[in-house]
């Protein structure tokens, strides 16, 4: 190289600068947040999902042991019942990705260096 | 028929062929699957290939969708989850790639049609699967049962099912109707543009707004795209994580 190395110190002092810039920006625009339209349409199609899963599993099952309609009203609802659990998995999962985005780590310990 | 906001989802044979009584042509859409394929290839060897302690734009584009991706799967799935790398990075790159492409006029959007991302979604349950049985044997079956008295898994573990097997659709359906949505609505509405504008007097001058509103969901459209790769990638490591680990519910 025809430029002088970058010593690892300096290296590291840009890197600290570089994360206050970056939780600067980051504190400026609280973005990260799905829209309401990206939460809206999640939840529809988890709940979807499990009712239409549901239901063609239980037309299957009487299709394969002619009980129809037995198994396709059972695992209708129960489909309901997966796809109401899906909705409440979604929910959980997204405010605990809310709340990890909420603190923000730096990504270079400060002045040890210890990974 | 330019008109019609459907007719961009029309997939056409460029090569004919049949094998076999299936028809396997080459179509337009193959052709844009190769082109992503090529472009995002392209963009990850040559950007890498001066590996510069000091990273020039192109290889710090690079650098940063590395380590975008690497912070997803170990927020996600832990650090042994990190194997599944590359799987997880080519899914993202390609569905991104895919989305942003269908973005530039004229050409074809992958990811708005339902056999692909169901093909996709339905790879990843694959592996969750395969893994699952790999790594926990017939022990991964315990992902069904929730803890409950016994009397009520009667209920939960076909409720458990169901729900496991809604992952590929919910996964596929999301991404595609996302696209298919977007690119409906910025069809309709430059067909608002053109009406308007041929219909003389005052009305040609209102349509300036359709064409003003056809500039922000473009905007709109290219956050949906990057969001709906980074959706479908991070819910493929959370999925790799179970199988993983085996988390209880």
């Amino acid at each position: 190289m025809s430029h002088q190395t970058p010593e690892p110190e300096d290296l590291r002092r840009l890197q600290t600068r570089l994360d206050e810039v970056r939780r600067r920006e980051a504190a400026k625009n609280p973005q990260s947040a799905p829209t309401p339209m990206g939460v809206a349409f999640r939840f529809g199609t988890e709940m979807i999902a499990g009712i239409a899963v549901g239901g063609a599993l239980g037309w299957g099952i009487d299709w394969l042991a002619g009980t129809r309609p037995v198994f396709l009203i059972v695992m209708f609802v129960l489909g309901a019942a997966a796809g109401v659990l899906n909705v409440m998995r979604a929910a959980k999962e997204m405010t605990e990705q809310a709340a990890k985005a909420a603190k923000g780590a730096p990504s270079v310990p400060d002045s040890e260096d210890e990974e | 028929m330019a008109m019609n906001p459907m007719e961009q989802f029309k997939i056409e044979p460029i090569v004919p062929l049949h094998i076999g009584g299936y028809d396997v042509s080459f179509t337009n859409q193959s052709l844009v699957m190769v082109a992503i394929v090529a472009v995002a290839t392209l963009f990850l060897s040559f950007s890498v290939s001066s590996r510069r302690l000091v990273p020039t734009r192109l290889q710090s584009m690079a650098e940063l969708s590395y380590e975008f991706v690497q912070g997803m799967i170990q927020s996600a799935a832990g650090n042994d989850g990190m194997r599944f790398f590359p799987f997880v990075f080519t899914l993202f790159f390609f569905v991104l790639f895919s989305n942003f492409f269908g973005l530039i006029p004229g050409v074809f959007t992958v990811t708005s049609q339902i056999a692909v991302t169901f093909a996709l979604a339905a790879l990843v349950v694959l592996t969750v699967i395969v893994t699952g049985f790999l790594k926990h044997g017939i022990g991964f079956l315990k992902l069904f049962v929730p803890h409950a008295p016994l009397p009520l898994l009667f209920l939960l573990v076909p409720i458990e099912v169901i729900s496991f097997f809604t992952r590929p659709i919910s996964l596929s359906v999301r991404l595609f109707a996302n696209m298919l949505a977007g690119h409906t609505m910025l069809k309709v509405f430059a067909g608002f543009v053109i009406a308007l504008g041929g219909a003389g007097g005052i009305l040609t001058g209102l349509a300036i707004a359709p064409m003003l509103l056809i500039v922000a969901i473009s905007a709109l459209e290219l956050l949906v795209a990057f969001l709906q790769a980074y959706v479908f990638a991070v819910l493929t490591c959370i999925y790799l994580n179970e199988a993983l680990h085996l988390h209880g519910h």
